[in-house]
């Protein structure tokens, strides 16, 4: 018996590769981000350095994924280990400040030939964080309220006339609170944006006040009754579901699931996206390398090929309908005109620059939605 | 007395491997869990049961209200199946019914879920079968995606298992007494509110303390059926974590369900000291 554990301890340790380097990307988000580093990064990447293999881990969705990526950081660290189990990791905006602030991540943005190639602010600030040189955005999304043209021809431009035309057309908007995905949440931000007594503009940039929190009452208030008249769904997909079935006429969703739900013949092809005044979140997800990864070089060449301009075009912007992640010139050069053009139809480049906001920074974030059970939902 | 010491030891030797999985996986995670239900900024308070109060009322309210009212309908369901079986006339009826009841049983709580989300939807099956029957108007549909559709889910996923138990129990009555009772003429529904559901009543309430228990604890019906307000406990405890990363209210939250399963879990071991006594 005890020569057959010998045996097999060292047959175990043998048949470990010495040269080929397993890489561990865990990330964040639906099964497609998993699917979408199995089917094509992995594979395009496998291809460029051969011997190397691509692993990659889903922690599940929303930011309960990034959350679980985050505690096994820490418990890495608690534990004092000298390498960790990832290599690259892919979490939502809100996960990258704490991570920086711990020191648990590489600085690695310079030394990629892509870290150049993207200037936008929010990859340099994370909801009030610095992160600069710690990141590369995969791609960023934006929220915005689907409507179905043929119950509401001249859709709400602004959160002002949404709140008027939901009461007159009461159970018509459909949105799914805040426990059922950040669409939901998103709206909600974007209601204290719009409605809200104190600076917007501090909600997203900070610094952190008390007394800033104080000034939500009314907003809370209206919004509470607002959605008395609104129906709420059961999460982000299902938003999308009750549109698609002529339940609610209008509602806020994801951009990106809305475009491949219509190309995949789930949503009818007439139904269009506004983006309302004074403007709702979107936010990127980010690429970080935790400083002590296994693989670090191959760690940063990982991230150097997600974040060219070639497979940012095809896969972030072709396959899943996702704003890029580095400045949108470098990726146009790389797509055919029909696809541009699709990304950019109801939504304008202007609309963007103009209305689509930042989630509020941390604090303030968690403040808001806690006000919100608080007045809505208790 | 030689001999004795040894075995002893190596009895004790035996339980310890069990009580050691015992001690790790339950008794250290639940212990931790009520510590830091307490626990608030590094010191001890009730801060987060300050915060479940203030922010989480209503769905604690909620909670119990529809789980009771599950409980209550389980047990009304399940004599109901448990009385056809063992008093039903039809013996093709019994026959169906006995093969048809325990189904639910062996399909999770997840697909439950999943199912009558796309049932009980305004657009969904049932109404579009009541629609098309006539028997209502399309304006008159409404969704059943609220608390409705939770009660619905719990009743139909476990009345089969307390049904299961109840008839079981039914089955091994003493038959002369239900054969007396209808010599001298009592009707079947008599008779099974007045002799048979009173033997049967401890089965009964064991088979209900542990529907009661596993229903507090399911997760996913309320997120894929009401993840709205007010909701489930269940559903505000992923929250707290999800959104917040907060284990302090969260663990708050998980020992007020532990109270209202404890208050149910302590009739059980009464009844159970009872009848061993």
């Amino acid at each position: 018996m005890r020569t057959f554990l010998h045996a097999s301890l060292a047959l175990g340790l043998s048949a470990m590769p010495a040269a080929a380097a397993e890489l561990t990307v865990m990330t964040a988000g639906d099964q497609n981000m998993v699917d979408y580093i199995n089917e094509y990064l992995g594979p395009l990447f496998e291809e460029q350095n051969p011997g190397h293999k691509v692993r990659a881990v889903g922690t599940g969705p929303g930011d309960a994924g990034s959350q679980k990526i985050v505690e096994r950081f820490d418990a890495q660290a608690q534990a004092k280990s000298e390498t960790w189990d990832t290599d690259v990791a892919v979490v939502h905006e809100k996960f990258v400040g704490p991570l920086v602030e711990n020191s648990y991540l590489d600085a690695y943005r310079d030394r990629i030939s892509s870290g150049k190639l993207v200037t936008r602010s929010n990859a340099d600030m994370a909801l009030g964080t610095n992160v600069k040189g710690y990141v590369m955005p995969m791609f960023n999304s934006q929220t915005a309220l689907a409507y179905n043209p043929a119950l509401l021809p001249n859709p709400p431009k602004s959160y002002e006339e949404l709140a008027a035309w939901v009461k007159e057309n009461p159970k018509q908007f459909g949105y799914n609170g805040i426990k059922g995905g950040a669409s939901g949440v998103s709206f909600v931000m974007g209601w204290i944006y719009a409605f809200g007594e104190g600076d917007a503009n501090k909600l997203m940039n900070g610094p952190f006040e008390e007394a800033e929190t104080q000034k939500w009452s009314a907003a809370f208030d209206k919004l509470a009754e607002f959605t008395t008249n609104a129906t709420l769904t059961p999460g982000n997909a299902g938003t999308l579901d009750l549109l698609s079935r002529g339940e609610i006429a209008i509602g806020p969703v994801w951009v990106d699931m809305f475009y491949s739900w219509q190309a995949s013949g789930q949503l009818p092809p007439e139904f269009k996206l506004v983006l309302p005044a004074p403007g709702m979140p979107g936010q990127p997800m980010h690429y970080v390398i935790p400083e002590k990864a296994p693989n670090k070089e191959l760690a940063e060449k990982f991230v150097e090929l997600a974040t060219s301009p070639k497979v940012q075009a095809e896969g972030i912007v072709k396959r899943f309908n996702w704003y890029p992640g580095i400045d949108a010139q470098h990726v146009q050069a790389e797509l055919d005109e029909e696809t541009w053009n699709k990304l950019f139809t109801d939504v304008t480049p202007e609309d963007l620059a103009s209305y689509g906001k930042p989630f509020p920074i941390t604090p303030f974030n968690n403040a808001i939605l806690e006000a919100y059970e608080r007045h809505v939902t208790n | 007395m030689t001999n004795d010491t040894p075995n002893r030891i190596l009895g004790l030797l035996l339980v310890l491997p069990a009580l050691a999985v015992i001690v790790l996986l339950f008794v250290v995670p639940l212990a931790s869990s009520v510590v830091g239900a307490f626990r608030v900024n590094g010191g001890f308070g009730f801060g987060n049961f300050i915060k479940s109060y203030e922010l989480y009322t209503s769905d604690i309210i909620f909670t119990v209200v529809i789980v009771s009212l599950s409980t209550l309908l389980i047990g009304i369901f399940s004599i109901a199946i448990g009385g056809y079986l063992v008093l039903g006339e039809n013996p093709r009826a019994v026959a169906i019914l006995r093969w048809l009841y325990r189904w639910p049983l062996f399909i999770p709580f997840i697909v439950v879920g999943q199912v009558l989300r796309t049932f009980l939807a305004k657009n969904g099956l049932m109404n579009n079968i009541l629609i098309e029957v006539g028997l209502i108007t399309p304006l008159q549909a409404t969704s059943f995606l609220d608390w409705r559709g939770i009660v619905i889910a719990f009743v139909w996923k476990q009345t089969p298992f307390v049904a299961l138990l109840v008839s079981g129990a039914m089955a091994a009555l003493d038959r002369s007494t239900i054969e007396a009772a209808r010599n001298l003429g009592a009707s079947r529904l008599r008779i099974l509110i007045e002799i048979v559901v009173p033997q049967v009543a401890t089965t009964l309430m064991v088979g209900l303390v542990l529907s009661f228990v596993t229903m507090m604890s399911v997760l996913s019906v309320p997120l894929m059926i009401n993840a709205q307000s007010p909701t489930m406990i269940t559903a505000d405890i992923a929250f707290r974590i999800n959104a917040y990363g907060d284990y302090g209210v969260a663990n708050a939250l998980g020992l007020i369900s532990l109270v209202a399963s404890g208050c149910v879990g302590w009739f059980y071991l009464r009844q159970t000291l009872r009848e061993r006594a």
